[in-house]
């Protein structure tokens, strides 16, 4: 084999494509040729640089999160469950905790909130999850979400907030309830998450931002969401609505006369 | 976000989901950069990785356990990046009317001493170079650059690539090495105009 026929197979050789007698010749050639062995070792140099460069690095967690939640390959939600098993699931739970199981739980990778509320808010929007309980009276959304979670709720904000209330309902967030309460800001749609407070030390990020600021602003994708601890709850409000009305929503949740009941 | 637009998806049963993700959790970071290096509009990766995934997990019930899902995803994904390139309407003519043999393009390519340059530093080059990479990565025809990324990125071989691509072996291996060529060419003259191929770059006649 010559240096022209060495250097038109190199390709094959570096994919370690060819046969055995071609790994045979060459390796024979460059052997006793130093400007090809040369030339060879600046392709590969080459194309392992390019290789380097167009590497994979690490996957984007939420879009791929949102990828499987939209296409139906995530893991099914438990939030089916909920409504016909919920106190069961509830108990099992609550023994679960009792008897300390849940220290012999493998670690989890830090979880964001603000990209599971902005998941779930998602799907209400598509419809992929349909809204339990329609109302437009923010007293009914609440004596709904009241009998439906075992943690404390209050009414949603109202339209003096320049919330409109349409319904709510229970999902599942990070595999724990969540009430939920859809409404309009402006006219666009608009999601408020409540959680109990307790569950905050999960999301180690917004516990940690929120010890810091009491009303807590970010972005997940076209979402803009306002985070807050108000009362025994996490509220997080999510939509397209300027920041601004967001916060504002935020800040009533809870503003209103409690009703023990 | 647009909503998946497929057919209805069957309800999964656990293990059926569970084999998916399975399969799907170490190429998702391959899946993702073929995906970003491919498309022409950079806001639909995130679309386009949804469609493919949504058809791949559709007729999972079609792939053979045992078999090779990296090069069967990579199929279904390949033709999303493909039709959502078409839609861009940015798509190159896949032929060109005299395209030139392997050995053509590599003797010309290693007449070039501004290859020659590039291939002696092409980490500091290409450290300086990622813009141009990127472009000159979508300037390629789409075959030569489905073929270039997926050895890069997936390091498949060429019986899969052909499978990938379903198009025969010698046309992998042809595309391979035009895509190669083009790309050092590219670069070369991306780094000769910027003055990062040493003294005496700048001087060279358009």
């Amino acid at each position: 084999m010559n240096c022209d026929q060495v250097r038109q197979r190199w390709e094959l050789y570096y994919d370690s494509e060819g046969d055995s007698e071609l790994y045979l010749q060459i390796n024979e050639h460059i052997a006793a040729c130093p400007s090809c062995a040369k030339w060879m070792f600046q392709q590969a140099q080459f194309e392992e640089a390019v290789t380097a460069t167009l590497a994979a690095s690490e996957p984007t967690a939420a879009m791929w999160q949102r990828v499987l939640s939209e296409t139906g390959v995530a893991r099914p939600a438990a939030t089916r469950g909920w409504s016909f098993f919920g106190p069961f699931l509830a108990l099992a739970a609550s023994l679960l905790l009792f008897v300390g199981i849940w220290q012999f739980a493998p670690q989890q990778p830090a979880e964001h909130l603000s990209e599971l509320a902005a998941v779930a808010h998602q799907q209400l929007i598509d419809k992929n999850r349909q809204v339990e309980f329609n109302s437009a009276s923010d007293t009914e959304v609440e004596q709904y979400l009241k009998q439906r979670v075992s943690f404390p709720v209050r009414c949603p904000p109202r339209q003096d907030a320049g919330f409109e209330v349409r319904g709510g309902g229970v999902c599942s967030i990070a595999g724990d309830s969540a009430a939920y309460v859809v409404g309009q800001v402006e006219d666009k749609d608009v999601s408020i998450f409540i959680l109990p407070a307790e569950r905050l030390a999960r999301f180690t990020h917004e516990r940690d931002v929120l010890s810091r600021e009491a009303v807590h602003h970010c972005r997940d994708g076209q979402y803009d969401m306002v985070l807050a601890k108000i009362d025994h709850n996490i509220v997080v409000v999510i939509g397209r609505g300027s920041p601004d009305r967001l916060e504002r929503v935020v800040r009533a949740y809870g503003t209103y006369p409690h009703d023990p009941a | 976000m647009p909503k998946w637009t497929g057919p209805e998806l069957a309800k999964p049963s656990d293990d059926r989901v569970g084999r998916f993700l399975q399969h799907l959790e170490p190429l998702k970071a391959a899946l993702e950069a073929y995906c970003r290096r491919s498309v022409h509009d950079p806001n639909a990766v995130e679309d386009v990785l949804q469609e493919a995934v949504g058809k791949a997990y559709r007729d999972f019930h079609l792939y053979a356990e045992g078999t090779n899902f990296r090069a069967w995803i990579f199929r279904y994904l390949n033709l999303e990046i493909y039709a959502g390139n078409r839609a861009f309407r940015r798509e190159r003519r896949e032929a060109l009317d005299e395209e030139p043999t392997i050995e053509e393009v590599w003797q010309h390519a290693i007449g070039e001493p501004f290859i020659e340059r590039l291939l002696n530093e092409p980490e500091r080059i290409l450290s300086r170079c990622d813009d141009a990479l990127a472009e000159a990565i979508l300037e390629l025809s789409p075959q030569e650059r489905s073929v270039l990324l997926l050895r890069a990125i997936g390091q498949f071989k060429h019986r899969e690539m052909a499978d990938i691509l379903d198009v025969p072996m010698g046309t992998i291996m042809s595309a391979l090495s035009r895509a190669r060529v083009r790309l050092r060419l590219r670069l070369a003259e991306y780094a000769r105009e910027r003055g990062l191929l040493g003294p005496g770059s700048l001087q060279r006649p358009r």
